[in-house]
């Protein structure tokens, strides 16, 4: 699947590439469309404007030569013709006397240019019949050549490169106008789908954007994304609860057993780390079994309710408490400094949890309870021997209390 | 420089001596080729005088005087419409007569010639002449044949002095052929 990707968008062609060629397709064939055009209505033109200058050569031609055919003058004749030799475009010239015997000839000493524009242009010789008083006298005939049309062909060429040149600049320009009008509201739309797409950024959003269809998708996107944000809200609240719920105790709203390991493990690798020392407090409430059967369940909670209020009020800030078993509650003493002593702390539970406290059912029950303390690293090396040296010390504790009582 | 000059000077001097040498035309080498090629010049010269009073295409009456030296069977070719009507006369009776358009001098006494010439001008008169190569004595054209050659001069004063028009082509088929302007 991801080795598919590179391959696909190599193969496909960018957006200002596809409306770059469209632009040069089109102004091309425009151009070559009104360039053609004007080629033709040039071409029709300059052959009306060459037949018209033949025309009027061979008419000056014939008034020049027509003396010259009246006296049978060759001489007069060419004299006659000499005017026509400096016209350009006149590749032959030829007088012929009215039994069709020519009286004199010339020809341009100059090459044609370009035979094939001739031989278009100027299939045949223009023909002017000389009369003298209305009766023919004799005929002038004029070959034209290409040389005036070769300069109106090689105009017209330059031109139409000009055109094409024109053409290219002005479709990179509509394609650099393009790109900014077109291919940046859709990049900025690609941005922001990509940004949420790999970053998770559902706080993006695509701005307002100048192409009312793009605008449209930019704001379809938008409510999708508004969408995604809530749902990724409702999923994240969701989460945090369910883990509240997997490392809490829900009765007491204490962390539970597993997140006190998991909390003894690093402040064990946290003391290890600074070389300092934390206590352990071991609680459990005395005859809670028996209170349990006597009063009933909801008066168990509420004596287990009373007492995690109790742990809860000795904590300071750094400490951490959790219920670990039915009537079982460990607090973790950290940082353990000078001025702290953990038989202190135990006494003051001891003493709080000493309050009767009021059952649901209105009688009032006055529990007790023991707590045992172990010292890290003193009583215990590890977790393990930490929590059974605690638990050694609070059963003690629980000991001294029942032969006390 | 120098020969523009003389030039200059020679007209100066002599203001009748404006002579266009003439144009060469083909004579066809047979018995009547002379006679075919005078008349057919004689008549292409009358075909480019305007009188002042007519159209092209009138008839003109040409009064030969003297003896001819091209060609006795004198009858031009006008080309297109218009014709030439040939009378001979004498010397003595041209003055009397109102209807000559053209005057072919032929040999003649330098005298009469000279005082024709004094008659013709200031009138409607065309005048051509075979008897001077040169074009000096006063007639408006002047064939002479060179070398078997029929051609004609013209006297642009002769033409300049009268009222008649001849067509400039003419004048210049005159005025550019062979020797010197």
């Amino acid at each position: 699947m991801t080795g598919q990707i590179p391959e696909r968008i190599g193969a496909r062609t960018t957006l200002q590439k596809l409306l770059s060629r469209f632009h040069f397709g089109i102004t091309l064939f425009a151009v070559a469309l009104s360039g053609l055009t004007i080629l033709l209505a040039g071409v029709s033109a300059l052959r009306g404007y060459a037949d018209r200058n033949m025309e009027l050569a061979a008419q000056l031609g014939a008034y020049g030569v027509e003396p010259a055919l009246v006296f049978n003058d060759p001489q007069a004749a060419r004299e006659g013709l000499e005017p026509l030799t400096r016209i350009p475009g006149i590749a032959r010239l030829r007088v012929l006397n009215d039994r069709g015997q020519p009286l004199t000839q010339w020809s341009s000493p100059m090459a044609d240019p370009a035979p094939l524009l001739t031989r278009m242009f100027f299939p045949r010789p223009f023909a002017v019949a000389i009369e003298r008083n209305g009766s023919a006298i004799g005929t002038i005939e004029v070959w034209g050549d290409s040389s005036t049309l070769i300069d109106y062909v090689r105009i017209g060429l330059l031109a139409g490169l000009g055109c094409l040149l024109i053409t290219a600049l002005g479709t990179i320009f509509l394609a650099r106008r393009f790109e900014y009008e077109l291919v940046k509201p859709l990049n900025e739309i690609a941005t922001v789908a990509h940004d949420v797409r790999l970053h998770r950024r559902f706080d993006k959003r695509v701005k307002p954007l100048g192409i009312a269809e793009l605008d449209r998708l930019g704001g379809d996107i938008n409510n999708l994304l508004d969408e995604l944000q809530g749902w990724q809200g409702h999923m994240e609240s969701e989460r945090a609860m369910l883990a509240h719920r997997a490392s809490h105790d829900t009765l007491t709203a204490m962390p539970n057993r597993d997140a006190f390991d998991e909390q003894l493990a690093q402040r064990i690798a946290s003391a290890d780390a600074r070389g300092e020392r934390f206590a352990l407090l071991f609680i459990d409430a005395d005859n809670f079994k028996a209170a349990n059967d006597s009063f009933g369940h909801a008066a168990g909670d509420a004596v287990l309710v009373a007492l995690s209020a109790c742990i809860k009020d000795t904590l300071r800030k750094g400490d951490f408490a959790a219920r670990i078993g039915g009537d079982e509650f460990i607090v973790i003493v950290d940082p353990l400094d000078a001025e702290t002593v953990p038989d202190d702390l135990a006494r003051h539970i001891r003493a709080c949890v000493a309050q009767p406290v009021t059952l649901p059912g209105g009688e009032t029950y006055q529990a007790s309870a023991s707590v045992g303390v172990a010292v890290y690293p003193d009583d215990g090396g590890d977790a393990t021997a930490l929590l059974t040296a605690a638990d050694a010390a609070m059963y003690a504790n629980k000991l001294r209390n029942r032969s006390k009582a | 420089m120098l020969a523009s000059l003389f030039l200059i000077g020679a007209s100066l001097t002599t203001p009748q001596m404006s002579v266009q040498a003439a144009s060469q035309t083909i004579v066809e080498d047979s018995d009547d080729g002379m006679t075919r090629a005078v008349n057919r010049m004689v008549g292409g010269i009358v075909s480019y005088a305007r009188w002042p009073d007519g159209a092209a295409d009138s008839t003109r009456v040409m009064c030969v005087i003297g003896t001819p030296r091209l060609t006795n069977r004198m009858a031009p070719d006008v080309p297109g419409a218009g014709s030439v009507l040939v009378r001979r006369l004498s010397v003595g009776t041209v003055a009397g007569r109102a209807d000559c358009d053209i005057l072919f001098l032929g040999r003649m006494a330098i005298a009469d010639r000279r005082q024709l010439i004094a008659w013709v001008r200031g009138r409607p008169i065309l005048t051509i002449t075979d008897d001077d190569a040169a074009c000096i004595y006063g007639a408006m054209f002047c064939l002479s044949n060179r070398a078997a050659n029929l051609s004609f001069s013209v006297n642009l004063d002769a033409i300049g002095r009268g009222p008649l028009r001849i067509d400039p082509r003419v004048l210049s088929i005159g005025r550019s052929a062979g020797g010197p302007p």
